[in-house]
């Protein structure tokens, strides 16, 4: 007798919870669109991953209130990947059991790299924001794609830069990273391609250090007349510094990892002075009408802060592209992926036109140069 | 190749300064004390504190404004060297010596994300005191003048303790405290206050460290204890951990070494380089190149 009502409560119970748990999920499928974000909130590029939260969650905040996607509100669920492999890909676990659509994300190469599978298995779009590493569209995962430009796209402007400038002897410096090792590679087999130009020294150092004195003097034994540096700022920062300490003020020239106003703020103004580097245009440079408005909103939203740097903007246009396939096609995964390969034509965000190649990647050349001038200011030089 | 050893010299001063802190402390309490590499980090904030939020450098010259700094920053940090003595270490003086290592990294963790509460997770920079471009030449090699001023002044600090060491009645003290608690406890020595003291002197040193390393960078970050203390322990194992004089060649060794390691072998095996040189001397002299075969005590 106590054994059958006990079954019968039983039974009750896993009933009640049943119908509970079907109620939930069949509320958040009518009210919200969930879309993951992962940014490095915490770790080297932590920095960078609270401007593409802010990026993001304004975006999402102006939808929100103007209606949101076809009546539907938006959720923004966040996550950190902490500037690391290993918790990027704890990151997209716990996202793909959170019930996303579609992940914005993330920074860094290696890190996106990490969690590319796992959202592959799960069946989630990811658009990644700053990730400019050639092979991670070339894996062939049809709802990967990536709001950035790639790093052949900018090995051939720096190549070009190069050849402008009518050095002779260069010397390259990676500092091991997925993405700098990619734009070294990419650089150097441009060099050599073109010809004229001489490769002196081709090495690497270990990024998160804070001395380079050593690499400085080996680098100078080489006598270079340009450096290219495809590492982040934080080094590059360093490396300008003790470079400009010892009286050696070669010309130094690198990617769009070192476009982050922190830059001058670690090397100082007065070491970074005539530091050149590619990248997409900033923030401030902006301007197109969206783009004027998005970083008006920005700044009275954060106290009157800018964007650091592109990555944040290229996270809004993440969010934008995926809100545009969800308000034409649902927010079906597969559909997205098949409307943004193939619909999505010229769509107006924040850092220009976007269309998507079949790889997923961006279409259209977005570099441009830049130099620091003496009072630590980005200035856009005129298209060569 | 000499600017390779002016490279070299420069941060293994600092390794030294750092590496004093370790040596020391193990030397009378036989305790690995892991918070110092946060300690050296305190230091580094706290002198960026007083530059910047108090502007320290507005009122006086550069180099007197370096000085006062320095010195305020080594007492505020020698503060927090005898308040973790009395909250982590003391209460644990006759426990088990896995409990105080135990206390001692948790107080290295706790210390470290207090820190990066306090001033976020971001780098900090360091106002530049003196012109960062400015160089000497000397002997055909050109040298940063802050490179020679963080070299002259951890080398001054050193030849100070040195002298306090083995000069002063207090420095005899803690000689005598360190090769017998005991017989120094019969000779009248006050063994508690000697302990507070290296966990002042220690630290303050290890500040003064943290300080000349973010000026000499300009940029410090709330984690950069964990390496810096780790190299600066390697320093202090190299020179015979527990002594004086071993920590300050095992740092400026540790600092050529890798200076010369990235300079011809290859930069991106410089820890490598560290951690190989610290295996050598484990296996043909265990107790560091200083350091005295000691009887294990019964």
């Amino acid at each position: 007798m106590k054994k059958l009502i006990f079954l019968c409560l039983a039974i009750g119970l896993f009933c009640i919870a049943s119908v509970a748990s079907r109620g939930a999920a069949a509320d958040a499928s009518a009210a919200d669109v969930k879309i993951g974000l992962m940014a490095p909130l915490t770790g080297s590029y932590a920095a960078e991953g609270e401007d593409m939260r802010r990026a993001v969650e304004l975006l999402a905040e102006e939808l929100n209130k103007a209606g949101g996607i076809n009546g539907r509100q938006v959720q923004i669920i966040v996550q950190d990947d902490g500037s690391d492999a290993r918790t990027s890909a704890m990151a997209a676990r716990r996202l793909s059991t959170q019930g996303v659509c579609a992940v914005i994300g993330t920074y860094g190469s290696a890190v996106t790299e990490a969690s590319q599978n796992i959202y592959h298995r799960s069946n989630i779009l990811q658009v990644a924001t700053g990730s400019t590493s050639i092979r991670l569209s070339e894996k062939g995962f049809k709802l990967f794609f990536r709001t950035c430009p790639r790093d052949d796209d900018q090995g051939k402007v720096i190549v070009n830069t190069l050849l402008g400038m009518g050095f002779k002897n260069i010397a390259i410096l990676h500092d091991n990273s997925a993405y700098a090792v990619g734009l070294a590679e990419e650089a150097r087999d441009g060099l050599n391609k073109a010809g004229g130009m001489n490769i002196v020294a081709y090495d690497a150092l270990t990024p998160g250090e804070r001395d380079y004195s050593a690499m400085v003097t080996r680098l100078r034994g080489t006598s270079p007349e340009v450096i290219l540096f495809t590492g982040y700022y934080p080094e590059a920062a360093m490396l300008l510094r003790q470079m400009r300490a010892t009286g050696w003020n070669v010309p130094m020239l690198g990617g769009d990892a070192t476009n982050n106003a922190d830059l001058v703020k670690i090397g100082g103004a007065a070491a970074v002075a005539g530091y050149y580097f590619v990248s997409p245009p900033m923030p401030g440079d902006l301007d197109s009408r969206v783009a004027k408005d998005f970083i008006q909103a920005y700044r009275s939203k954060y106290n009157g802060d800018m964007p650091r740097s592109i990555w944040a903007v290229n996270a809004g246009d993440a969010f934008n592209v995926i809100v545009e396939a969800i308000r034409n096609v649902g927010d079906d995964s597969a559909k997205m992926a098949g409307y943004l390969h193939a619909s999505l034509k010229e769509f107006e965000s924040l850092t220009g036109p976007i269309s998507f190649d079949a790889k997923g990647d961006r279409v259209g050349d977005l570099y441009r140069l830049y130099k620091v001038n003496d009072s630590g200011e980005f200035v856009l030089q005129p298209r060569q | 190749m000499l600017e390779q050893l002016t490279n070299g010299l420069a941060i293994g001063g600092i390794y030294a300064l750092v590496a004093l802190g370790y040596t020391m402390v193990y030397g009378v309490l036989k305790l690995i004390n892991f918070a110092h590499g946060d300690l050296f980090t305190l230091g580094a904030y706290l002198g960026m504190t007083l530059l910047v939020s108090f502007g320290l450098a507005g009122y006086l010259p550069p180099l007197a404004a370096l000085l006062v700094m320095l010195l305020m920053v080594m007492g505020l940090v020698a503060v927090s060297g005898y308040l973790l003595e009395r909250v982590a270490y003391r209460p644990l003086r006759r426990s088990d010596r896995l409990a105080a290592v135990v206390s001692a990294l948790g107080a290295s963790i706790f210390l470290q994300n207090a820190i990066m509460l306090f001033y976020g997770p971001n780098y900090e920079t360091y106002p530049d005191l003196l012109s960062v471009t400015a160089s000497l030449t000397l002997f055909g090699v050109s040298i940063p003048v802050m490179r020679l001023v963080m070299f002259l002044a951890s080398v001054l600090l050193m030849l100070v303790l040195y002298l306090f060491i083995n000069r002063t009645r207090t420095g005899t003290a803690i000689r005598a405290v360190a090769a017998d608690q005991g017989a120094a406890r019969l000779m009248g020595i006050d063994v508690n206050r000697i302990i507070a003291l290296v966990f002042m002197i220690g630290p303050a040193l290890g500040g003064a460290a943290g300080v000349l390393l973010g000026l000499y960078y300009g940029n410090i970050s709330f984690n950069m204890g964990t390496m810096y203390g780790l190299k600066a322990f390697i320093a202090a194992i190299i020179g015979g951990i527990g002594n004086i004089p071993g920590a300050m060649l095992g740092g400026l060794l540790l600092g050529v070494l890798e200076a010369l390691g990235a300079a011809y072998i290859s930069p991106v095996w410089k820890d490598a380089i560290a951690f190989l040189v610290l295996i050598l001397i484990l296996i043909f002299r265990p107790t560091g190149l200083l350091g005295e075969r000691v009887a294990e005590k019964i």
